[in-house]
């Protein structure tokens, strides 16, 4: 057997890449979600010279001001703080929140899946057992315990999150490299004598990973939404902070004086995982149209 | 079906064990110490330390995870290190408001999530179907602080429709159910669009199976087709769909508890944590947890039940 007809990695990944982004762009909805994620990456990178003033910056002579008043084009918080100020140092808390838990989590349950799918005869049960019980808690509850622990704050948060992220993402890995170890180049690359840490990542990663970016960019958006949930009830992000969740339990006591102070961020949240869950929807379809209904 | 709920309540039992054993370690590993918070700032290191005594803080771990068991199992959660109130006094006041809103915000959403996902998987591509998809697709991204805060601010006090803190005494009671009309609108709302989505994935599959073509070429109406031949059989992954959604639910309940000071476990737990309550904060996770696990086993031999081929399994 000549090497040539051992089969490549490359051969077997349908070579459709490169048409994604045009693909994605062809549906209005995930385009205008692309340019929005886009817009708010941006933005949170930006913040501190986008930012027209200090996010700690505060002035009880405008406290409570209303969208429109000279000087606050979305007003003021009840601090006299600038709204767009906070609502960008927020955006980009919330943000880094999701990043590093989605990451965290998603690198974590991925290799479980990896290593579960790989040594199936003797990892496969004991781990996808674990994953069954942490799949028990919901994030919420897990969040809650952490919190008890470890106190109220950021750290709790991303680590509940990073936390309840892990058996998901395990169990989507785990599901597509069981599909990519039947396949002949597995066997192959195995034959000529390849370790189990190159083959696992030279060959069975790259062929998971449109179900782990699509996971990915779903799950970015549910963990948005999970964290300023958890700083809206005083576990997260802790004042004067400024991070969209908290900001819209701060808007809260307000709300019928100033009502801007808590819609504002609330509306921000909907629409950055609006555009997360949008995208995540588009991705699924255009990289794998076997899941597409 | 007998073996398989059986099966199903062996392997949650270690989980509940886990939980257990999570809520113990809990009180370990936080920092504050127990004794020292109970007997006050200004309490001499002798009162603190017969404090100690008195708890059992001062026998080995697995002595004190025994008799952490053993008072769990006779029911006895400890005591708030707040308001000095049995631990399993407050739970029992909270779980049923907590019950109330979950039972009340599912009555209304999971009918209409199923109609509109039958609805849309039938009309598939249609107007109709966007809109709904477009609307399921919002309600898994809304925040349910903020579809609570609307509804306050617009129906509760704009105009001054429906009242918006805390319960008003039982369902049943007229002011008992104005009540709970907003809060099981902002929880029952998050979930419509999840179960739309799910029951149209699971209509769609089944109405391109071949039973349902036989029906079609049998001469049955279309609404026969429809509610007995496709959404029967689809009831099946959509009932362990919602079930795994319970957890879900479980997240909105907390937080529409504390939008609207609904008097439920969720609020409590994030009362208890945020006062840094540990005995109360521990009762409330576990009994969160326990109730998850048991509505988890419940959804499985319901869907046993359902699906005859689960039976023989």
């Amino acid at each position: 057997m000549s090497a040539t007809t051992v089969p490549s990695a490359a051969e077997a990944v349908p070579p459709k890449r490169a048409g994604l982004l045009a693909r994605l762009l062809k549906d209005p909805a995930a385009a205008l979600a692309l340019v929005f994620v886009v817009l708010v990456v941006a933005a949170a990178v930006l913040a501190p010279v986008l930012a027209p003033s200090d996010p700690f910056d505060n002035d009880l002579a405008r406290t409570m001001q209303p969208p429109g008043s000279p000087g606050l084009p979305l007003g003021a918080d009840s601090q006299g703080r600038d709204m767009i100020t906070r609502l960008l140092f927020g955006l980009r808390v919330s943000l880094v929140m999701g990043v590093v838990a989605t990451g965290a989590g998603g690198a974590v349950g991925a290799l479980l899946g990896f290593l579960a799918a790989f040594y199936q005869r003797w990892l496969d049960g004991p781990i996808m057992r674990l994953m069954d019980m942490m799949l028990s808690f919901p994030a919420i509850l897990v969040g809650l315990a952490i919190a008890a622990i470890f106190g109220p704050g950021v750290f709790s948060v991303v680590l509940a999150l990073s936390i309840s992220t892990v058996p998901l993402m395990a169990r989507i890995v785990r599901g597509s490299a069981l599909v990519v170890m039947r396949l002949d180049y597995i066997e192959a690359a195995r034959a000529i004598g390849m370790s189990d840490a190159r083959l696992i990542w030279r060959h069975l990663a790259p062929n998971c990973l449109s179900g782990i970016f699509i996971f990915a960019t779903l799950r970015f958006g549910q963990v948005i939404l999970l964290g300023s949930a958890l700083s809206f009830l005083g576990l997260g992000a802790q004042p004067p902070v400024a991070e969209l969740g908290a900001m819209a339990s701060e808007g809260r006591n307000f709300l019928f004086f100033a009502p801007h102070i808590a819609v504002i961020p609330c509306v921000l949240i909907f629409f950055v995982v609006l555009a997360f869950n949008v995208l995540g929807d588009a991705l699924r379809d255009a990289l794998d149209p076997r899941l597409r209904v | 079906m007998l073996r398989h709920s059986l099966h199903r309540l062996l392997l949650a039992i270690p989980v509940l064990f886990g939980v257990l054993l999570i809520g113990f370690l809990l009180m370990q590993v936080v920092p504050t110490d127990a004794a020292q918070v109970r007997a006050g700032p200004s309490a001499t290191p002798d009162v603190v330390e017969a404090i100690r005594r008195d708890l059992g803080l001062d026998q080995p771990l697995y002595v004190q995870f025994g008799r952490y068991l053993w008072r769990l199992a006779q029911g006895d959660l400890g005591v708030s290190i707040i308001n000095n109130v049995p631990v399993s006094q407050e739970l029992g006041a909270t779980i049923g408001p907590t019950l109330e809103l979950m039972a009340a915000s599912l009555i209304w959403a999971i009918p209409l999530g199923i109609a509109m996902g039958t609805f849309a998987a039938y009309w598939r591509g249609s107007i109709a179907d966007r809109i709904i998809m477009a609307f399921s697709v919002a309600g898994v991204s809304v925040p349910v602080f903020f579809l609570g805060l609307l509804l306050i601010w617009f129906v509760g006090f704009q105009w001054q429709l429906l009242p918006f803190t805390g319960r008003a005494g039982p369902v049943w009671s007229w002011d008992g159910f104005q009540a709970i009309i907003l809060p099981a609108v902002t929880l029952g709302g998050v979930f419509v669009g999840p179960v739309a989505r799910m029951t149209r994935t699971a209509v769609l599959d089944v109405l391109s199976a071949d039973h349902v073509r036989t029906a079609r070429a049998k001469g049955l109406t279309e609404r026969l087709v429809v509610l007995r031949h496709a959404l029967r059989n689809a009831l099946i992954p959509v009932v362990t769909l919602i079930g795994l959604q319970i957890g879900f639910l479980l997240g909105g309940a907390v937080v529409t508890e504390t939008v609207f000071s609904w008097p439920g476990v969720g609020r409590l737990a994030v009362g208890a944590i945020l006062s840094s309550d540990l005995p109360m904060a521990q009762g409330t996770i576990i009994v969160l947890s326990a109730g998850f696990i048991l509505v988890n086993l419940l959804v499985d031999v319901l869907y046993a039940g359902l699906d005859p081929r689960m039976r023989a399994a």
